[in-house]
């Protein structure tokens, strides 16, 4: 093989290396908001209550409005975060804290598994009560997004991202 | 024939007997719950999304079995292969505010079936059935047949093995055991609330208490004319929200046939670290007995300390374990009469086959009476939900 078609190769496979991590650094940078159904009644989530809720010890809104939980399907950005920033759990662990919380009998309901950021906003809008953890960029077209302990996406601080 | 009437409510002045008051009680929150009006302010009635309105009843159905391989002397147990429990749980939305959870159980035994020498079988149980009214975080009213929540472990695992480290319960809360009363057949108030980061939550319940046979709930009704009352908080902290620290206190009379009565007096504590990495429990149960109209009265102590870790990065399939228990009998106490002592140690790994399966393998170690010789045994076990 010419020795400038093995040099081109190279650095071919050295830019899609490149970009491919340039691309990575920045998904993992992405920020998950919070959406949740314009009438819940809650502006500003602190980072336990987020806990409570993903882990079904909190059931309801202010006001009894009871709380549908909306988590992306497992290898979504969003439940990766979720997991590691605010149940501090693997995914093994998540699923076996769900199993025995529906078999303690705290809950009947587990959270509702959504295949897609666009089927969470939309579930999001339609269904009283919910709550669904998007992309940022996403979310921005929602129609109710929390603040975490006092902040928004994409500001300083934010807990809910990579780290 | 004559039929002698008997006045539903008493005379000005006097009071209604306790049961009666206890049923109005029950009625009368059942009905506000039913009637209170949800979701104040909002505009809109709380429940599922317009196009799911039918959704209910909403039925989940999962399951527990496992199957083990025991070698121990004959008097402690089974040995060789054994089918373990295989259970049903149903657990069912019938509205947003209202839900049905079920546990059905199938135990294999030796002696389920007639003849002579009798033959092998299974014995079936609800284990557990409730149905709940929740009205908010703070306060769920439910009524029916429960694991008593007086001890961590009786709640947190029930009958599936999968869920718990170990592939045994501690023997103070061992099925069929008759130190704590595993079951409560009853109504339970619950809630929690979060309070400056702690995250309390409490239970009370009145119920039916010890059967005639006190292992066993009373199933079928009260079998004195004292019920059983009972009381549970813990905090979860939100900082440190994989730890819970808790106690509970229980009062029943356990009356028996051919014995004294006795009042039963429970007082549990617990801790609970549920972080993999590691995992701690212990819990810790004084049972005091007192005899109705007589001088006797008697202290057991039961308590164990269980710690497991699951190891990190490729060997995180792994976690090994470790427990150590201690159940003191009084020997004066009648009502505890053929309860083994315990001093004993469990120690194994178990290896997550998969998400939802699980190989246990452990000994233990255990001392029924100081100076008499160990009883040890090896067990396996697979376990696995579905």
């Amino acid at each position: 093989m010419p020795a400038r078609v093995t040099a081109w190769m190279v650095s071919v496979a050295i830019a899609l290396a490149t970009i491919g991590s340039v691309r990575g650094v920045a998904q993992a940078r992405v920020d998950v908001a919070i959406a949740v159904h314009p009438d819940v009644p809650v502006d500003n989530l602190t980072l336990a209550d987020v806990r409570r809720i993903v882990l079904g010890d909190r059931e309801f809104w202010p006001g009894s409005v009871r709380v549908t939980l909306l988590m992306r399907a497992p290898v979504a950005h969003e439940r990766d975060v979720i997991l590691k920033t605010v149940c501090q759990m693997t995914e093994a662990q998540f699923r076996q804290h769900w199993i025995a919380k529906v078999f303690r009998a705290d809950t009947a309901v587990a959270p509702k598994i959504v295949y897609s950021a666009d089927t969470s906003v939309d579930l999001a809008n339609r269904t009283p009560g919910a709550i669904a953890f998007v992309d940022a960029p996403v979310a921005s077209r929602a129609m109710k997004i929390l603040r975490v302990d006092g902040k928004l996406p994409g500001e300083a601080g934010y807990p809910l991202r990579d780290r | 024939m004559t039929f002698v009437r008997t006045p539903r409510f008493p005379g000005p002045g006097r009071r209604l007997p306790f049961r009666r008051r206890l049923t109005c009680a029950i009625v009368f929150t059942l009905g506000w719950f039913i009637t209170a009006t949800p979701a104040r302010g909002q505009g809109h009635e709380v429940g599922p999304p317009p196009e799911a309105a039918d959704q209910y009843p909403l039925l989940r159905i999962s399951g527990f079995g496992d199957i083990d391989f025991a070698a121990q002397k004959r008097a402690e147990g089974t040995r060789g292969f054994s089918e373990g429990q295989f259970v049903l749980h149903l657990a069912s939305a019938l509205s947003p505010r209202t839900n049905v959870f079920s546990e059905l159980s199938f135990t294999p035994r030796a002696d389920a079936g007639t003849g002579n020498p009798p033959a092998t079988g299974f014995n079936t149980e609800v284990e557990r059935l409730i149905i709940r009214f929740d009205r908010s975080d703070q306060l769920k009213v439910s009524f029916g047949r429960y694991h008593t929540p007086i001890n961590w472990w009786n709640t947190a695992y029930h009958h599936g093995q999968w869920l718990q480290t170990t592939i045994t319960r501690p023997e103070m809360v061992q099925f069929g055991g008759r130190f704590i009363p595993v079951h409560f057949v009853g109504a339970l108030v619950e809630g929690t609330m979060a309070t400056n980061g702690l995250h309390i939550g409490y239970q009370g319940g009145v119920g039916n208490g010890r059967g005639a046979v006190i292992s066993r709930g009373g199933d079928a009704g009260d079998n004195n004319d004292r019920p059983a009352w009972l009381a549970n908080v813990y905090t979860r902290p939100d900082k440190l929200f994989a730890l819970e620290v808790g106690g509970s206190v229980y009062f029943d009379r356990v009356s028996t046939t051919g014995r004294p009565e006795f009042d039963e007096r429970i007082l549990a504590g617990h801790a609970v670290w549920q972080r993999e990495d590691p995992e701690v429990i212990a819990e810790v149960a004084q049972v005091h007995h007192w005899q109705v109209g007589g001088t006797l009265e008697t202290s057991n102590v039961a308590y164990y300390v269980q710690a497991a870790y699951r190891l990190p990065s490729s060997a995180r399939l792994w976690k090994p374990y470790y427990r150590f228990e201690h159940i003191g009998i009084d020997t004066a106490d009648p009502v505890f009469a053929g309860v083994p002592r315990l001093d004993g140690s469990t120690f194994g790994v178990r290896f997550d086959i998969s998400l939802y399966a699980a190989i246990k393998t452990e000994g233990r170690l255990r001392q029924r009476e100081s100076g008499e010789p160990r009883a040890n045994g090896w067990f396996t076990q697979v376990a696995f939900t579905f």
